[in-house]
Order: structure tokens, then sequence, then C-alpha cells
């Protein structure tokens, strides 16, 4: 399009009193028609009302108008409703621009109306200068696989899996183990309610039997191709490889149990786990008095720093249990904090003091020491170290990340926190989205969490899922990055600096490619790109320095 | 059974029924969001940012506000309550009322100028009563819909009949002071209650001092204090002089944890209080922070490490003990008597500021809107969710997500609020 | 008559922006000086930008982003803090860092923006006008910086900045982590380079100087001119024009 070509209109909106009453609409109005490309310019006494947005709608036809710039207020709130104003009267959307002069003009400067104006003068016409090089834009819109690939058979990718197959979806769940359950199925009975862990394994027969579900079991994966809404997992299966192809993935991996060997004596027998301790109450067999647990082994140090969330509950549920069973049985739980948040696991923790079970807080700088026949803690509140005889000393330790996680990271191209558990996209907002779109995490692959905690997260993956793969097509925004191939030189630092992998390389060409459906338009590749071969839609460089040179240059 | 409604009522329009309602829309299934308030928002439009990133609550939030907002497969109910339910799930049928705005809501542009003119002053209930709105409002600067609301209990017109300013100086002629309360009936096949929390009153722990001394003030209090769109512009000062203060002290488990008042804990306290202690060790970094508790509690992601930053970096000193009272000295400095749990001791501590860590409590009409809805509640008045699938209410169709059910921080919430989404999502587009 | 400083701000779409909308609901007054630029992210302010404002006349450029942590797009505000300290290591060498400014402004916070415009507008008015507005060193300034410019248009040190997060945590191809100090070290020296080669291009630009004589003009060891030269010349940009008694002059071959 030539210089010629462009028409550009500027409608200058008086707010009411609120841009008129301080800086000088006529003047602007009149001002904006002096600038270049400009054949139309006037004022609406409110541009956003009907009146206003029909003689945008009526002006773009008259003038045959190519640019549409509205001086107001905040493009944050009102660039939608003028974009389709646009759009409605035959102009492309991104062919608008918007003049901030009220938010950031007549409501700041109240005081100087002619300095306001000049201020609104200049920002009029950076705008005429950006929107003569705007181009139009398309929506792209890209096609959508109506399923979703659930990795983990765990309580939490079958509950994922469930959620989205009773909603209708096609799902495919695969897990690399030979039978489906997780960490459940090592499990005796489950808290707050102290019932059989089978209970929970219930969901085991619904998933395996649901028409919409496809089970892989045994089965690895090899590879992860594509992106949001067009996935493809090819896995390895009684040594055939398969292809399966989803609109969305969720990740269920899990987590497992730290290794209690080499802590506080381990042997197995006297010294157990949590874990061995479940085995045993599940077939009954416990037979001693006195026991002890010890919190906190093996995390909460340098090591690990963190709190593996689930221990505290997991000790109280199996002290009860011993003390329902045996009223008579010293338990005793040596810790650092309880953490029983909420109503119910509050209530559960008081039932475990009621019952009698003796809680010892201890410091990690003074951990318990385990002796022949005792284990000795120092007590804070008494200043002075206690002696306990026990007959078994239980250790909770904590859940860590399994070590295929690393693998699975890379494969999905999504990161890993420094424990190696996914890191999501956002710890409030979107905590079980990743940065990637299409991709999602819940359960302990995401944090230790217990089955409550992972069928909720299991849920809302599906849920955010979902919105995916319900879609027929996503519709992209058009104001994305662009590589220009003849500059780039493959160099990839823009590969690694995008935080949504929307850039990959092309082999073959040997230069990048964006992705647009994963591009969110933030523009950091493009200000980093060492050869600038990569394009801004919508706020290009020429634009950028098209608003500053004029912004200089202009008296 | 009938046939399903592709259409999920969500009750409540703080965080998890944001992200509840967003996610239904964008799963292409509508959603009928009802708001009590003028504002959708709720308490996380309060805070002044939020742990564990200390990222700024507003700026996360208002993106999702304005989504919602816009949104063609979301309709806004505000100041709407639910007065009726009938019919079954896939099938419910809810009888709505809501209250009138005054304030014709396709007119008003939220310029403000009638606030100016208003002549009432009312306690804001939204800044904790710590500064003025007039009678003509809007909830917060940000809040959505970003129009104006006539507070009938204040407004001249309605009281006195006299006024009207207002509609004089509104220049889109937006104001109606005929518009009345209307009721209608939503058909939906599901319903998602995401109806939040109120904040323990500590007035009634008198031995605290909390509305006998200025320099006691409670969490929600403090987060408008040291919010830069607070009354004091994000300044941090002690209310009995204005002066800004350098040691400050957290008291958890105020009113929880505590068998007198509410037995529960109420899961946010020991991360809030360290957020809190932390963004005003930022603002003032000779502010130093004692923090009193009885367990740190802080199991989420990278909830342990925070606390250990706030100890290492931000001059927060934990003190494990149960504070037995707090007095007052004659310069208004309170002094706090606690026990001292190496030598069972009281001993006694003087601070500048006093931050009461108060739970979150029950909607106080929770109990009303169970019976309405047909579910139940707790011993406390939370709304009973199932113990492995928290989502679920005692009734089929009816899910629950974020604080009405239990106490929970905002990642917790949004979770369940996408749980309850898919839940919910469940029922309506089930084969 | 007084100095009215201009100011261009670019603003975050997501946090700052919102800020500065938020001064203006909460009518919160501050100098009108101020223009602003909106963009997705602070991110996306390519350092060249703020070179073309200052040779444009612009007096002081804010960058000012979402708090750290906050980024919308999840870290874009790590990669703007980045560029701005490549970009202020660079201008100091012409006397210009002054005259930019990084900063953080929430939604939340409309009166920090109005303050963080206030005390930079104070800041420009008293460091008086660009020195580009006057016209007995305008030249000379200009030539600084286009050579500003220059380095922050070469491919090597835009490719170091790209690359500076991934160099000094997750480590080079080899799993080499650069430290920081280390790292900073290497960007010192590239810049200063560039400086140089650019001063160098400019002075035979029209005409072939031996290495001493560009040296004397230059005031740098004939050595460090003959590595510059050497770089240049297998970038491109400069060759030899003419050898007289042995002793070859170069000359500039490329517009930059």
């Amino acid at each position: 399009m030539s210089d010629d070509d462009i028409r550009i209109g500027v409608f200058v909106c008086h707010c009411g009193t609120n841009i008129g009453g301080v800086l000088d609409i006529s003047e602007l109005t009149e001002y904006s028609k002096t600038l270049p490309n400009v054949v139309y310019s006037a004022d609406n006494l409110y541009t956003c009302s009907e009146v206003g947005l029909s003689e945008i709608r009526e002006n773009i036809k008259e003038h045959d108008l190519n640019r549409v710039i509205v001086a107001s207020c905040s493009p944050r709130t009102h660039e939608p409703l003028f974009r389709s104003t646009c759009q409605e009267a035959g102009l492309n959307p991104y062919l608008f621009e918007m003049v901030n002069i009220r938010d950031q003009d007549s409501w700041v400067h109240m005081k100087e109306p002619e300095k306001g104006t000049e201020k609104a003068k200049d920002l009029i016409r950076m705008g005429v200068y950006k929107a003569a090089l705007l181009e139009s834009l398309e929506k792209m819109q890209v096609g959508v696989i109506p399923s979703a690939i659930v990795i983990g058979g765990g309580i939490a990718g079958m509950n994922a899996a469930l959620n989205l197959a009773n909603q209708n979806f096609k799902v495919s769940l695969i897990e690399k183990d030979s039978e489906l359950g997780g960490l459940l199925r090592h499990l005796n009975k489950v808290y707050p309610t102290n019932e059989d862990a089978s209970i929970i394994l219930e969901t085991r027969n619904l998933v395996e039997n649901h028409k919409k579900i496809d089970l892989y079991k045994s089965a690895v994966i090899e590879k992860i191709e594509g992106y949001v809404g067009n996935f493809k997992v090819i896995i390895l299966q009684n040594k055939k490889t398969l292809e399966i192809e989803a609109g969305a993935i969720i990740v269920a991996t899990g987590a497992k149990a730290l290794s209690p060997e080499g802590y506080y004596n381990y042997n197995g027998k006297t010294i157990i786990s949590q874990l061995e301790l479940e085995g045993i109450l599940k077939e009954n067999k416990i037979n001693t008095n006195n026991i002890t647990m010890i919190q906190c082994v093996g995390c909460r140090n340098e090591e690990r720093k963190y709190c593996s969330n689930i221990c505290c509950m997991t000790a109280l549920k199996n002290a009860i249990l011993i003390k329902e069973q045996n009223p008579d049985a010293n338990v005793n739980i040596i810790f650092r904090d309880i953490q029983t948040q909420g109503v119910t696991y509050e209530e559960y923790y008081r039932r475990a003091r009621e019952m009698g079970i003796l809680f010892i807080k201890y410091l990690p700088e003074k951990p318990p020491i385990i002796k022949k026949d005792r284990i000795e803690v120092y007590n804070e509140f008494m200043n002075q170290v206690i002696g306990i005889p026990y007959d078994l000393v239980v250790l909770s330790m904590p859940l860590i990340a399994n070590e295929d996680s690393e693998q699975l990271a890379k494969m999905l191209k999504v990161p890993l926190e420094e424990n190696n558990f996914f890191l999501e996209a956002h710890v409030k907002l979107r905590p079980v989205d990743f940065a990637t779109d299409g991709i999602f995490v819940c359960g302990s692959a995401h944090w230790p969490a217990d089955i409550s905690e992972s069928i909720s997260q299991s849920n809302a993956a599906a849920s955010r899922a979902s919105t995916i793969i319900s879609k027929e097509m996503l519709e992209v925004e058009g104001s994305t990055a662009e590589v220009n191939t003849d500059l780039c030189v493959g160099c990839e630092a823009c590969i690694k600096i995008c935080p949504y992998s929307a850039i990959s390389k092309d082999e073959e060409t040997d230069t990048v490619v964006v992705n647009k459906v994963v591009c969110k338009g933030c523009g950091v590749c493009g200000a980093s790109c060492p050869h600038n071969a990569i394009t801004i839609h919508h706020f290009t460089s020429d634009q950028i320095i098209a608003e500053i040179v004029t912004y200089g240059g202009g008296e | 059974m009938g046939e399903n409604l592709k259409r999920v009522m969500v009750i409540g329009g703080g965080i998890a029924g944001i992200q509840a309602s967003l996610d239904l829309a964008e799963r292409g299934i509508v959603v009928e969001l009802i708001e009590k308030n003028a504002c959708i928002g709720g308490r996380m439009a309060q805070l002044d940012k939020t742990f564990p990133t200390n990222d700024c609550s507003i700026c996360i939030l208002a993106p999702k506000l304005a989504e919602c907002f816009r949104h063609p497969n979301i309709t806004l109910h505000t100041l709407s309550e639910i007065k009726n339910l009938s019919g079954q799930p896939g099938n419910f049928n809810v009888k709505i009322f809501k209250k009138a705005r005054y304030v014709k809501e396709d007119e008003c542009i939220n310029c403000g100028v009638c606030i100016e003119k208003c002549p009432m002053r009312v306690d804001d209930e939204f800044d904790m009563k710590l500064r003025k709105r007039r009678a003509i409002y809007i909830d917060y600067v940000q809040g959505v819909p970003s129009i104006m609301t006539i507070d009938r209990e204040n407004c001249l017109f309605f009281t006195k009949d006299a006024c009207r300013i207002c509609e004089k100086v509104c220049e889109r002629e937006a104001i109606d002071f005929d518009q009345k309360d209307e009721e209608f009936e939503l058909n939906v096949g599901s319903i998602i209650v995401a109806t939040g929390y109120d904040i323990f009153e500590p007035t009634s722990l008198g031995s605290l001092g909390y509305g006998r001394y200025l320099n006691v003030v409670t969490a929600l209090e403090f987060e408008r204090l040291i919010c830069a769109s607070g009354p004091l512009g994000g300044h941090l000062k002690r209310p009995s002089d204005k002066n800004e203060p350098k040691k400050l002290a957290f008291i958890n488990c105020v009113g929880s944890r505590d068998i007198k008042n509410n037995p529960y804990c109420s899961s946010c306290c020991c991360m809030y209080t360290t957020k809190e202690a932390m963004i005003a060790y930022e603002h003032d970094n000779e502010i130093e922070t004692s923090i009193f508790y009885i367990d740190l509690r802080a199991a989420g992601k990278g909830f342990r490490e925070y606390i250990q930053r706030g100890e290492n970096d931000y001059a927060i000193t934990y003190i494990k003990g149960k504070v037995a009272k707090i007095l007052e000295d004659d310069q208004k400095n309170p002094l706090i008597f606690y026990e001292d749990i190496n030598t069972s001791q009281v001993k006694q501590l003087k601070y500048d500021l006093v931050v009461l860590a108060t739970p979150m409590v029950p909607k106080k009409d929770a109990g009303e809107l169970a019976k309405i809805l047909g579910i139940k509640i707790d011993d406390y008045n939370f709304f009973k969710a199932n113990s492995y699938h928290p989502q679920k209410s005692s009734k089929e169709g009816i899910f629950l997500c974020g604080a009405c059910r239990e106490p929970m921080d905002i990642p917790t919430s949004v979770i369940d609020a996408s749980g309850a989404a898919a839940k919910a999502a469940e029922i309506v587009m089930r084969g | 008559m007084v100095f009215e400083p201009k100011i261009l701000g670019f603003l975050c779409n997501w946090c700052s922006y919102a800020g500065a909308d938020l001064a203006g609901v909460s009518r919160i007054q501050y100098p009108t000086n101020v223009r602003v630029i909106r963009v997705m992210c602070s991110g996306r302010v390519d350092p060249v930008f703020i070179a073309e404002a200052f040779m444009n006349g612009i007096d002081g450029v804010l960058v000012l982003g979402c708090h750290l942590g906050d980024c919308h797009y999840i870290n874009g505000n790590y990669e703007a803090e980045l560029k701005m300290k490549m970009l202020s290591k660079t201008l100091s060498m012409i006397n210009f860092s002054d005259r930019v400014r990084l900063d953080w402004v929430s939604a939340a916070e409309g009166a920090r923006f109005a303050q963080i415009v206030s005390d930079f507008t104070e800041h420009i008015r008293k460091l008086g006008p660009s020195p580009v507005k006057n016209k007995k060193v305008k030249k000379e300034i200009i030539d600084n910086l286009n050579a500003v410019k220059f380095a922050l248009c070469d491919t090597r040190l835009r490719a170091l900045v790209a690359r500076q997060r991934e160099l000094t945590t997750d480590g080079n191809v080899y799993g080499e982590i650069i430290p920081t100090e280390e790292f900073e070290e290497i960007l010192d020296n590239a810049i200063e380079n560039e400086i140089i080669r650019h001063k160098i291009l400019e002075k035979i630009k029209n005409k072939g100087k031996s290495v001493p004589d560009i040296a004397k003009e230059i005031e740098i060891e004939p050595h460090k001119v003959l590595r510059h030269i050497v770089t240049l010349r297998a970038r491109g940009l400069v060759d030899v024009d003419q050898i007289n008694e042995e002793i070859p002059t170069f000359i500039s071959i490329k517009e930059v």
C-alpha cells in the first residue's frame, strides 16, 4: 500500500466533561486534520456510546477510512469495543489505534489544561504515525483433536481420565506399570475417614470399564510432538510402537517415597519407614507396645528444603489406627510442626491428642538420637534430653520426584523446579497449567499431595484440558511474532528466551519458526534477536520508532 | 430424568467463582454468575500482595475480572442472591433476587463526578472501614463492572427524600431512582457454590484489646493499610499517632485452633502473616517483626522456603508461644504478654503495632443458603464436602469450591474452582 | 524560559500501564512531560529504541514493567532488566546513562507511577536539555549516539545479552556456567570494543588511514587499533585502501 492510500480517521472523545472539561477538544480535532494521512477528524460527546460508534462506522464507509484512531480513555478497557466496531464496518480490527487522553492526560493534568492539550496533541500525532504503519492481521484458526492424553495411572491420573471421559471426551491413559493405582496400592487405610484404601481404588474399575477411555498399561513414552490442540505421543508397548494423538496432555506421574536407607539406623525391622508400617498394618501384624514416629526425616534440611505435606497426616492416621487396635500402646510422634491445615485435618489432630498419642517437638539442630533401647530427644519445653523406650521406630519419609520426571519434562518442553517436581505456569492463578498451552499437571508430580488434594487437582486439570479440547477450532491472536527467514541465522537465542516454547528450529532451513498458536505476542524475542530477524506484529520496531521519531521531532 | 441443561450457575464472584466461571465458559458452557456485591473480585481484590510470590493481587486479578465481564458465555448478575431452588440435577430452577442499583448499567461510564458531589460519607467496607466512601460509589476503583451503585441505606434521597445531586451532575443521565428490585428465575443443569468467607471479629477476645487499642489491627485491615491503593496510599502508619511503626508483631491463631472460638485451623495465617511482615519490611528496612505462633504451617509448594526467607532476609523472628493478653502503655504502644516456652514464665514485649491473624469463618448467611440449596453444613457452618472428592457437596449436581467449604489459600481455591467446574461439566455434558 | 523536558515512557500493558490508568482514576496529578508508548511487555523494549529516542532529541526515557516475579509473561521483565543493564553500560560511555531509568510499577500503584514520573521529570530538569539540542556539540553527540546504536545493533553483543540468563544459570552447550561477574566483564569489554570500532569506522569513512594515524586520532594504542581493524575486516566492514611504503591504509567499505 503506498502512502497515498492511507486514510486515517481520528475521533476525539469529550467523555462528557472528563476530557472536554480539561483539554481543548476542538483544537485537538483541528490539529488532527493537519497530520499526514488524516482525511477525517471529528469529536464525539461519548465515542463509546451507540451514537459515537455508529459515527465511526458511517465515516469509515463515507470517507473510505482504512485506519481509525480514537483518542479517549484506556485501551485496556475500550480497545475491544472499538475494534469490533471497526470490524462491523468492514475494517480489519488491527487497523485501529487508541490514544489515551483521559486516564493518562485530562485526569492527571486537571490544573494544566494547556499543557495537557499539548500532550494530547503529541499523543495523537504519535498514534497517527503508528497507525500509518499498522497492518491487517488475521486471527488464525487451528483445528483441535477432541481428546486428551493422561500420563500416569495413579489416583490423580485415573480421576482426571474419568472426569473427561464422563464429559464425553475420548481419553488415552498411559501407565508405565502393568497395573493402575500408583502409590495407593501400597496403602492400608486412608485419612481422614480411616476407610480401606480399596474403596478409593474402586475408581480403577470405573476407568478400566469406561468405553471412552483407552488404557495403555506397561507403556513407555518415547517421544512427544506437536502443540496445543495437536499433540502426538509415541509410546512403546509390548515391543510395539504406537502413536496417540490428542488436543491436550495431563501429566499425573506422581512421586515416590524417599528410601529410608541410611537414616536413623534404619534396619527394616525395628526401625522402619511409614510405608513399611502401612504394609504391616494391612496384614494386621503389629504386636509391639512402644512405637515412636519421627517426622521430617530427610526433608526440611539443607538437601531437601521442602515440607512433604502429607507425612504429618499419614503419621497421625497410623498412630490412631494403632491406638484404636491397642489402646494401651504408647505411641509418640516426634515432630517439628504438625501440618494439619483446615477443619477436618485439625480435628483429626485433636482426636489423636485426645487418644493419648504423645507429641514431642524437636529442633532441627538437635534431632533425636536412636540408642539401643531408647530414643533420646531434646525437649525444648523441659529444656532437657528425654529418653523414650521403643520397640518400633517409624520414619516419616518425604515424597520425592520420580527419576523419570526429567526425561518427561524434556520431551514435553516444560520446566521442573529445584526438587524436580513439575513447575506450573503461575503458583496462584494457573496452578495446574504449564506455561506451554495445552499441557497440565496434577497430583504429586506437581508437589506431594494426598488423595483429596490429588483428586481436586485432577478435576482441575481435567477442567483446564476441557477448555481446549471442547473447541472445534482454537482462535489465535493476530499480534504474534514472525521470523524473517532471510535474516534468521538459526542462532536459537530466541528459543531459550521464549517462556512458552513457541519457537523451534526448522532443521531443513536452519532457521527458527514461531508457532503462532503458542505465541502470546509478548515481544521479548523480537527485542532480543541478534539479527533483528523477528517482527512483533502490531508492535513492530518500525511502528514504535515512528512514534519515537515524531515525538522527538515535533516541537 | 429430563433434559440436561448446558448451563451452570456459579454463586459468588470471588477468585473461586471467577475461575470456575471462566473455565466453564471456555469449555462452551453458559454460566450464570451470581454476585451479592456490586462488583466481582471478592476478598482477593482487598489483598495487597499474595504469597508465596508476593505479586500484586489486583495486577493478577484484574485481567480475570475483565475476562469474566466480557466473556460471551458468562452473564453476570450483581447485587443478586439466591431465594429458592427446585428441580433436580441436570435441570434446576433457581429464583434470584436482584437489588436495584439505581444506576443504569449501560449508561454509567465510571467517570466519578457523582462520587465527588455526593454529600454522604459512609464507612467503606472494602477498606475495612478505615476510610469513608460516599452513598454513590464503586466497591473499589478497579471494580468490575466498573459502574456506580447507590447505597439505599445511606443515600439522602432514600432516607430523607432530599439531595438527588448525583442525578443532576451525571452527564450521562445514568442515575435512575425509579429502578426496582427484581425477582427472576434461571434454569441451570448444575450449581457451583463459591460464596467465600467472613473474617472472625476479634472484639470478643477482650484480652487482646482489639477495638480498645488503636494500634491493634486485624490482618485484613493491615492489608488495606499497606496497600498502595488503600487509605494510606501504601505508606504504613500506625492508627494512634500516624507514626511509622518500626516494631511489628503478628499473632497467629487469634480465635482459631481455639476450642472456645473456632477449633479449626484457618490454613493460611502462618503464610499471610509472613507475607505481611515481608511487605512491611520492603516498605521500610528498619522494621523488625515478631510472629507468635503455635505450629508454623507451611506445607504448600515452596511455602517452607518462604518462611525460611522471611526469617533470613526480612528481619522476622518467629516466637513459639501463646499470647495471653495485650495491654497498652501511655504512648499507646501495645504490650504483648506471652508464655515463654523455655522458662514457662510470662514475658512482656513492647511493639509499635500489633496485627491479629483472625481466621476465616463461614459467611453469616451460609446456613440459610445451605437450607435453600438443600446441602449439608459442618459443625461450624462451612458447607460439607465429601472427604475424598472435596468439590462434591452432600447433594448431587451441587458443587463446592473455595473457602466456603473450608479455609484455604488462593492457589487451593483456584484448583478447587477448576475442579468444581469439571464436576459441574460432568453433570451437564454427560452422555 | 523554563526547560520542559521531553520524557518518553515505555509501559507494559499489564502492570505499569494499568498503574498509570489507576493514577488517572484516582486523579493523582503529575507533570505533563511524559508521553507513553504502550508495549505488551517491558521485555519488548529493544535498547535501540532508546538510542533512537535520544538521537531524536528526547531528554529522558522511562521503562516501566511489572515488579520482578509479577510478569504476565513469566519472566519478560527479567529480560528487560538485562537489556537495560547492557544499555546503561553502553550509555555510560557517552555520559547518557543518567537519562534512562528502569523501574517497576504494579497495577495497584497509581501513586507510585505518578511519583516516579515526577521524580524522573525533576531529575531530567536538573540534568538540563539533552546535548543533542545544543548546536555546538550536536555533531559530536550524534556521533556518539551513532556509536551506541552501532553497539546496540551489533549481532555479537545482542547475542551475548540474549543468552545471558542461559549462560549464567543453565550453562553453555558444554554445561559450563559462567559466573555473573565474569559475564559482566565479558559484556563490558564487548561494549567498549563496539564503541571503539564504530569510532574507527567513522574516522575512515571517506578516506583511508593507517593504523598509527587512526590510533593518534582516537587516542588508543596502535596495537589495539590493529586488532579492531582485523575484526572489522573479518566482518566485511573494512578493507585495505592502499599500501604506501609498506604501510597499509584502511577504509570503511560499508555504510553502517
